[in-house]
């Protein structure tokens, strides 16, 4: 029965660690039905995935030897107990030395993990090292209100000269308003600003790996760069209710002249006075 | 030379143990009421913590399944709860599985693991271990399990009252949880809420500054600090956590109450229109919630780990029949994570739009705390290094223990990693993470406590086959429900979704969470087997000696069960408690309380500490 | 103890297990009347419009339920039927029903036929066997009865019936924490609609309600919905809509004399209650009753027809005025004048404060006496006007949105149809004064300059 047990222990690792290796195959890994497939949509998605990928490794690693080790020790304390098996125990308070090195050297690799981090940290978040386009995070391209539940986004108007205006931190009647559909243009940095209407939210792009809180109260500026063109999932992550899981919208990104084409059709139509007239026809043929 | 032999059990030494002890000729003078109800001895407080704490765990445990039905067979007609709420067309309404999933964690963290540990075992077993008669204040560790009552009523209020209970989450965000409109259970569920969790506040607190006095004065001769049991450094750390930290929330929770009943704001910005409201007035900020929670939820993670990890050294020990390997680090391991404790808090806010500089800082600190982590996992290997192994039930919960905290362990690498935790941060990877910290680690630690101390507790064996199909359901029934939410947290599948299908990206996860299901029913059913073999064996177990399992500790001098104040007379600590296989002894296992055989050269005798 | 706990774990799990049985959903049904004619109107309910898992769709209603209906066209084979489609709403595909509802075989009971294969460019649609008369050139046919209704009715109960109500009631168990309720459809009324005045909505309308949610409500946006799906619910929420109204009009009916308060009005007056109810069965069966119900009935079908004619949408006679400093400033004028009185209930700042928030003790349309002094709507909640600064516009943002609020009115709400009363022009004035207001200055009468377009805006966003 101890042997059982032995073997109990060791299989589950196994299972586990075959788990993990045939999941990408079985659509058990990153999210793959955006336009990149399993592969990040943001370079810095990319970046956060290496350093998942980086983790991974060592911790696989860590977790495969402890296990070895555990084996290794179950297997040989329970030959211990078998008739005629006149070993002594091994007596033993410690070791010094072992604790040094094992103290030591997960230290440093720990430390390792913290301080190579640093870097998609200070880009993801620190304002002062955001991509030139914000403009050091002050040029933002929409405010996106998350309320329950569904996101709310504001963008800036186009000016008479065919331009896009700067967004303006209070509402314009110049502004253009969709519900549940960001459109950002692909391969350029685009920031927006996050608000909440009531309660927290959180503004999740899985395929960007993009995540972050909408607090009520704060404008929170968030950068994200989506690398290929196409639909992307925005939901949200922070329990806001009974419709948390409600809050699906999507993220389009479009080449920037799709974009401008779409931001004026949405002038348009948001300007429709019910008059059909010639011009006005394309307000009507979004879909 | 004699192992383990739980059937038997050898009174070595001591000579047969009368039921009740000698020598204390006032013990049961005790009405039933004072006896079983308000009974100020440690050990009847102790046993009625682990019995109310066992039934909360299935209340828990059933709200659980509640949760993993709706993942799994989501919209269809829930069995049992279907029953007791109303549910439209068979189907649960969505504020309901919010419920769920929020009453599912209150009650798991606040009346299981937290009293399981501090209450039901640090009641039970700090006196019994330092060698005291009782605790310091009797009377307040009467009150700190009677305050757990108000909390328990004011938890089980909250289901009656609109929504079926508090929706907000076990983290309680406002402003979901400040404004009474902001969710169905947002009102007078959220404020019984609150109050439950005040009353458990109470109750620990009171328990915390019972047993660091306890510890501190009321060791017996010859108990150094150095000579405790790993058990005992645990509770005594994990008492000095809790009475630093719970203030903080105890006061978070008076301002959350008082902006939900009296109309300060401190966590209430101006401008927010919840279902059609006028807009709010005020200033607050609803991320001050968030640290000060955290900062106390945070070291409450360790306050329901650092006892189970101190509880499993000493079993480990003994059913490796080896001393603790390392048993200083063992020590300074458990101060480092409770001293990083306290400063690790904010990353559980990495996403929250806290100052990103403050986001680095906590990155650098909670990478850390791995280590004392990592250290205390390869001292157990180290303990079970060449030791004669005793694969009995105790043994096989204490190396799931240690298995499970690997992985728990691990996978909080992850998390902690800023870049990372984006990613993963409120995805099923962090219930996966917590689950295997508190249920893998914690709660079989617990199983393993049980079926370790029950002889101490009964006089009389728990059932080691029953004992043995429930660990191995358990084990099974765990790691099916749980390690796979590690994928569906990187297929970015987000918590407390009651429908994450709706979501095209996460259709596909169907089949595996109807798995997970499964597995959770079958681990739900196992407990089962636990309550019955622990009724069953407390009425028809075998009786047992002072000592079954043969180990060191004082504890094991005293009758089972111990009469009223412990022990007959006052014992004297010679050594550590991990005395086991020592060369120079007879026998495998060498009682604290054992004269040192005087022979020249060899005194004084060997402590544990070196 | 020993024996029983077992026996205790055996009954538990028996319990849960037996718990596993599904319970059935039920459309709900007005209360009132007495038992005997709850009865009737339940049944004769259930036979026109049957129950949620067995939909029936009654040919008449302006529905669209089938993936389509066809005409059977020249050439017809045993099992391959030429057709002329007349609607479609969904793919034909294979293994929908074919269903005859005119022609040599009808009526088909038994002998079910499916369609196997559809080919597109022919027009002709391969049956699995042949139907159990031959098929005349002139037969109406319908593939996949009911498929849009069913596809809805799963939709609905995965996206809508926790607030809505099994029924579209909007009694759903969500629907009591709502503080704006969930629309009832069972009244066959519909608050932001682009018809005009007086008719019901327009299939569009709540395609767009749909889609785009009600701000400032707990309506979402289904954006996301494919748009078959969209349509699927659309017609589900109609359908419920004219369940609803039909039980509405027969309850109407009977409420007069069969109601629990009037039976025991007529109790004490002398009547038995044997004989009130052998009196209702005399009229049941001479027909009355039915006779009254299908003349509802028939204006029911009529106004519905109605609405989704393109008649019926609000066309503004005139384009849309240019929102200048002049224009709202009469806009402003208007909003203020006794003669439109908007101030009554959205108040001198437009933040839907007016007098008649408090004011009103006697509810307009039922004269019976508020509860609270306020506004009511229809449905007998009690509502906030429109806080016009919020810049949150319920039925849209569109000029023309806000212009068909103010030409025909909220339906089922205080908030009149101003049509009548006002010229193009000061329709659009009004509409650019509104729609300026949330960005005008708070305090009232001094017409602060709207910032336009080309007023160059002062600074850009900063990351405040």
């Amino acid at each position: 029965m101890k042997r059982f047990w032995c073997f109990f222990f060791m299989f589950w690792p196994i299972v586990a660690f075959v788990l993990c290796w045939i999941a990408p195959d079985m659509g058990w890994w990153f999210p793959s039905n955006g336009p990149t497939g399993m592969k990040a949509a943001s370079p810095i998605g990319e970046r956060i995935d290496d350093l998942y990928y980086m983790i991974l490794y060592i911790t696989t690693a860590t977790f495969v030897g402890t296990q070895v080790a555990l084996g290794y020790v179950l297997f040989k304390g329970a030959a211990m107990t078998d008739e005629g098996n006149e070993q002594k125990v091994w007596y033993s308070h410690g070791s010094h030395n072992l604790e040094v090195i094992w103290t030591i050297v997960p230290a440093c690799i720990l430390l390792f993990i913290a301080l190579y981090q640093m870097d998609v940290v200070k880009e993801v978040r620190v304002k002062s090292a955001f991509p030139a386009e914000t403009k050091g995070g002050t040029v933002a391209i929409a405010e996106v209100t998350a309320r329950q539940f569904e996101w709310r986004i504001r963008y800036p108007g186009i000016g008479p000269d065919g331009k896009k205006l700067p967004l303006m931190p209070k509402p314009q009647p110049t502004d253009l308003y969709t519900v549940n559909d960001l459109r950002v243009p692909t391969g350029e940095p685009s920031m927006i600003i996050l608000q909440s209407g009531d309660v927290q939210h959180a503004f999740f792009l899985p395929e960007l790996r993009v995540k972050q809180d909408a607090v009520p109260g704060l404008d929170i500026p968030v950068w994200f760069e989506a690398s290929k063109s196409g639909d992307y999932t925005l939901l949200c992550a922070e329990l806001c209710g009974w419709g948390h899981y409600k809050m699906k919208a999507k993220l389009v990104a479009q080449p920037e002249a799709d974009h401008m084409e779409f931001m004026r059709q949405l002038t348009v139509q948001q300007n429709y006075d019910g008059v059909p007239e010639a011009t006005n026809e394309v307000a009507q043929g979004e879909e | 030379m004699s192992t383990v032999n739980p059937a038997i059990g050898t009174d070595a030494g001591q000579g047969h143990a009368e039921e009740h002890g000698h020598g204390h000729g006032h013990e049961h003078h005790g009405s039933f009421i004072s006896t079983y109800v308000f009974s100020t001895d440690h050990k009847m407080i102790g046993k009625q913590f682990l019995i109310t704490t066992l039934l909360m765990l299935m209340v828990g445990g059933a709200l659980a399944l509640g949760v993993r039905w709706q993942l799994a067979f989501r919209w269809e007609a829930m069995p049992f709860f279907g029953m007791l709420f109303k549910a439209e067309g068979g189907q649960i309404s969505p504020e309901f599985y919010t419920m769920l999933v929020t009453m599912h964690a209150s009650v798991m963290i606040f009346l299981v693991i937290i009293p399981i540990l501090a209450g039901a075992f640090g009641n039970f077993l700090i006196p019994l271990m330092i060698g005291a008669d009782d605790m310091a204040f009797p009377i307040l560790n009467m009150l700190s399990y009677w305050f757990m009552w108000p909390a328990i009523f004011c938890f089980g209020a909250s289901f009656f009252c609109a929504g079926y209970g508090a929706a907000g989450g076990w983290t309680t965000y406002p402003l979901l949880s400040a404004l009474y409109e902001a969710a169905p259970g947002s009102g007078a569920a959220q404020t019984f809420w609150l109050f439950g969790l005040t009353f458990v506040g109470f109750s620990s607190m009171m328990g915390s500054i019972n047993y660091m006095t306890t510890i501190i004065n009321m060791r017996a001769p010859g108990m150094t600090l150095f000579r405790m049991p790993l058990t005992i450094w645990a509770m005594f750390i994990t008492a000095i956590l809790q009475s630093f930290a719970l203030p903080v929330l105890t006061a978070a929770g008076f301002m959350l109450v008082s902006d939900r009943m009296l109309g300060t704001t401190f966590f209430i910005p101006g401008g927010i229109v919840v279902n059609d409201n006028d807009p709010t007035v005020g200033g607050g900020q609803t991320l001050l919630w968030q640290h000060l929670f955290w900062f106390y939820s945070h070291p409450a993670v360790y306050i329901m780990l650092l006892p189970a990890m101190g509880m499993v050294s000493d079993m480990l020990a003994c059913m490796s029949r080896k001393p603790i390997f390392g048993y200083k680090p063992m020590v300074y391991s458990m101060a480092a994570i409770a001293g990083l404790g306290f400063i690790v808090w904010g990353h559980h806010m990495f996403t929250s739009g806290m100052n990103p500089a403050l986001g680095m800082t906590f990155m650098v600190s909670t990478v850390m705390i791995a280590l004392p982590s990592a250290v205390k996992v390869f001292n157990w290997i180290g303990t079970m290094w060449g030791g004669r192994l005793q694969f009995n039930t105790v043994m096989l919960n204490c190396i799931a223990f240690v298995s499970m905290f690997i992985v728990g362990g691990l996978s909080g690498i992850f998390m902690a990693a800023v870049p990372v935790d984006i990613y993963i941060h409120d995805t099923y990877f962090i219930v996966a993470h917590f689950h295997y910290v508190l249920f893998g680690a914690t709660l079989f630690g617990c199983f393993g406590g049980i079926q370790f101390w029950f002889p101490k507790m009964y006089g009389r064996m728990m059932n080691e086959k029953l004992g043995k199909l429930h660990f191995f359901l358990t084990f099974i029934g765990f790691n099916g429900t749980f390690f796979p939410m590690h994928l569906l947290g990187v297929a970015g599948m987000p918590r407390r979704y009651a429908d994450p299908y709706l979501h095209p990206y996460l259709e596909h996860l169907l089949p595996m969470n109807q798995f997970m299901t499964i597995c959770a029913i079958l681990m739900g059913c196992a407990q089962f087997i636990l309550l019955f073999n622990f009724f069953y064996s407390r009425k028809f177990g075998p009786t047992c000696g002072r000592n079954p399992w043969n180990a060191n500790g004082l504890e094991w001098t005293a009758p089972s069960p111990p009469g009223h104040g412990n022990f007959e007379s006052v014992p004297i600590c010679f050594r550590g408690p991990y005395e086991y296989s020592d060369p120079n002894h007879t026998e495998d296992f060498w009682l604290q309380t054992d004269q040192p055989v005087k022979k020249a050269g060899d005194n004084p005798p060997p402590s544990a500490a070196h | 103890m020993r024996s029983r706990l077992p026996a205790l774990v055996v009954v538990a799990c028996v319990a849960v297990v037996s718990g596993c049985g599904r319970s059935e959903p039920t459309f709900s049904s007005r209360q009132g009347l007495a038992p005997a004619m709850d009865e009737y109107v339940r049944t004769s309910i259930d036979q026109k419009f049957g129950i949620p898992n067995d939909i029936r769709v009654w040919d008449r209603l302006p529905l669209r339920p089938h993936a389509a209906t066809a005409v059977v066209g020249e050439g017809a084979q045993d099992k391959i039927l030429p057709l002329t489609l007349v609607e479609q709403h969904r793919d034909l595909v294979n293994g929908q029903e074919v269903v005859w509802v005119a022609g040599t075989s009808m009526p088909q009971d038994s002998a079910k036929v499916k369609a196997e294969s559809w080919n597109a460019e022919a027009n002709l649609l391969k049956l699995s066997a042949a139907p159990p008369a031959p098929p005349k050139t002139g037969d109406r046919v319908v593939v996949g009865p009911g498929a849009v209704l069913v596809h809805g009715r799963a939709l609905y109960a995965e996206h809508c019936q926790h607030c809505h109500g099994v029924g579209g009631d909007g009694k759903g168990p969500t629907a009591p924490y709502l503080n704006i309720r969930p629309r009832d459809y069972r009244k066959g009324l519909f608050k932001f609609t682009s018809t005009k005045e007086g008719l019901k909505a327009h299939r569009d309308d709540l395609g767009r309600i749909v889609e785009e949610g009600i701000p400032g409500t707990y309506m979402p946006s289904f954006k996301l919905l494919k748009k078959n799906e969209s349509q699927a619910i659309i017609e589900y929420v109609l359908y419920l809509s004219m369940r609803g109204e039909t039980e509405y009009a027969l309850y109407n009916i009977l409420a007069g004399d069969y109601s629990n308060d009037s039976i025991a009005t007529r109790v004490k007056d002398g009547e038995t209650e044997d004989k009130i109810v052998s009196e209702f069965v005399t009229r049941v069966k001479e027909g009355e009753i039915d006779d009254d119900a299908s003349s509802m009935l028939e204006k029911m079908i009529g106004d519905w027809t109605t609405a989704q004619t393109p008649e019926a949408i609000i066309v503004p006679k005139e384009k849309r005025y240019a929102s200048d400093a002049a224009s709202i400033e009469r806009g402003r004028a208007l909003y203020l004048s006794n003669n439109l009185n908007c101030v009554a209930c959205h108040g001198d700042s437009g933040l839907g404060d007016g007098i008649q928030t408090y004011s009103i003790t006697v509810n307009t349309e039922t004269q019976k006496p508020n509860l609270e002094p306020g506004l009511y709507d229809t449905w007998g909640n009690k509502i906030k006007p429109r806080n016009l600064r919020l810049g949150m516009f319920r039925g849209g943002r569109r000029p023309i949105d806000v212009y068909a609020r103010i030409e025909a009115g909220i339906k089922g709400t205080p908030m009149p149809a101003f049509g009548g009363k006002m010229t193009e022009q000061q329709k659009w004035d009004l509409v650019n004064y509104i729609l300026e207001l949330p960005h005008e200055a708070r305090t009232p009468g001094t017409g602060v300059a709207p910032v336009t377009a080309n007023a160059a805006p002062a600074a850009p966003a900063a990351a405040h």
